[in-house]
């Protein structure tokens, strides 16, 4: 019976590798990870933008939240401190009164 | 700067720089690029014919490797220095080959059904003046269950001990050597066999 001796066989493949394969397959692999990082920065850039408005967003609900006063329109005298209508006129000019007598007339009062 | 250190990488030659300076760099965002290429100088040539071996068509060994690479990247965080780097290379680059066979498998196959298609391929890949011999012996490498093509590949081929096998493979030392002991026997029957 014949018998094999595996260890005295080469080790050579016999199979052919590309010249230049592994320097092209490391420039591929390299470029592609760096793709890979870009958009990985990115996604980070937008993540932090999108932390830092909907912070924004929550800190102004807080500081001005909705019915505040602040939001109202500003406070006028009221009317008791008002000066009364007979003050009002008394001041009045001449020309004043004429001009309002017109404006009363032309509105109907 | 960078450049500087590409340019000292180089004319150390990548072979110089240990796997330990490769795992560190690996981890730092800011020098994994050249981490990366530094494992290809390294280790590449051995990772290709360690996929090639698995899955016999250059093209198949191509896309094998670039994954196994990207995977490498995506992945460094899972490295631990408990294992020498290029164990964790090895098994990258084995699941990717076996991922690919079961891709190629489908769902009504295992892996372990392919070895014919595997066999018809190593006689399409062979160079011109190959060694019949050599040829004979991938055939029969090609048509052992996938366990067994990887314990045999990495002892015959890449010289790993079983420790290291273990490392890569998962199996205990004893399957291994089970293993490569019944592949080792229906290779030498298929040789002698096929020999004219």
């Amino acid at each position: 019976m014949k018998e094999l001796d595996l260890e005295s066989l080469s080790r050579e493949m016999p199979y052919r590798m590309p010249e230049h394969f592994l320097d092209d397959m490391t420039e591929r692999v390299v470029s592609q990870i760096g793709k890979q990082r870009k958009q990985r920065r990115e996604r980070k850039f937008i993540a932090m933008f999108a932390g830092a408005a909907s912070a924004a967003a929550v800190a102004l609900l807080l500081l001005h939240p909705f019915g505040s006063s602040r939001f109202d329109i500003p406070d006028y005298e009221s009317i008791s401190q008002c000066a009364s209508i007979d003050e009002v006129f008394q001041t009045m000019s001449a020309e004043e009164l004429g001009v309002y007598s017109m404006m009363s007339n032309y509105y109907g009062n | 700067m960078k450049r500087d250190l590409n340019d000292s990488m180089q004319s150390q030659g990548s072979l110089s720089v240990s796997d330990e300076s490769i795992a560190r760099m690996l981890c730092d965002d800011s020098h994994v690029e050249q981490a990366v290429r530094l494992i290809m100088q390294k280790y590449g040539e051995q990772l290709y014919w360690h996929i090639r071996r698995m899955v016999v068509a250059h093209d198949d060994a191509e896309d094998c490797l670039q994954e196994t690479m990207i995977n490498v990247y995506k992945y460094r965080s899972t490295y631990s220095n408990e294992f020498p780097l290029s164990s964790w290379l090895y098994k990258i680059a084995t699941n990717e080959s076996l991922k690919l066979l079961k891709n190629r498998a489908g769902f009504t196959l295992s892996v372990d059904d392919l070895g014919d298609s595997l066999k018809e391929s190593v006689r399409e890949e062979v160079s011109p003046n190959a060694d019949e011999t050599l040829v004979l012996l991938q055939e029969a490498i090609a048509l052992l269950p996938a366990k067994q093509k990887m314990v045999f590949n990495l002892r015959y081929y890449d010289d790993k001990s079983y420790e290291e096998i273990h490392q890569i493979v998962g199996d205990s030392v004893n399957t291994l050597k089970t293993n490569y002991h019944y592949a080792v026997q229906k290779i030498k029957d298929y040789i002698l066999e096929h020999q004219l």
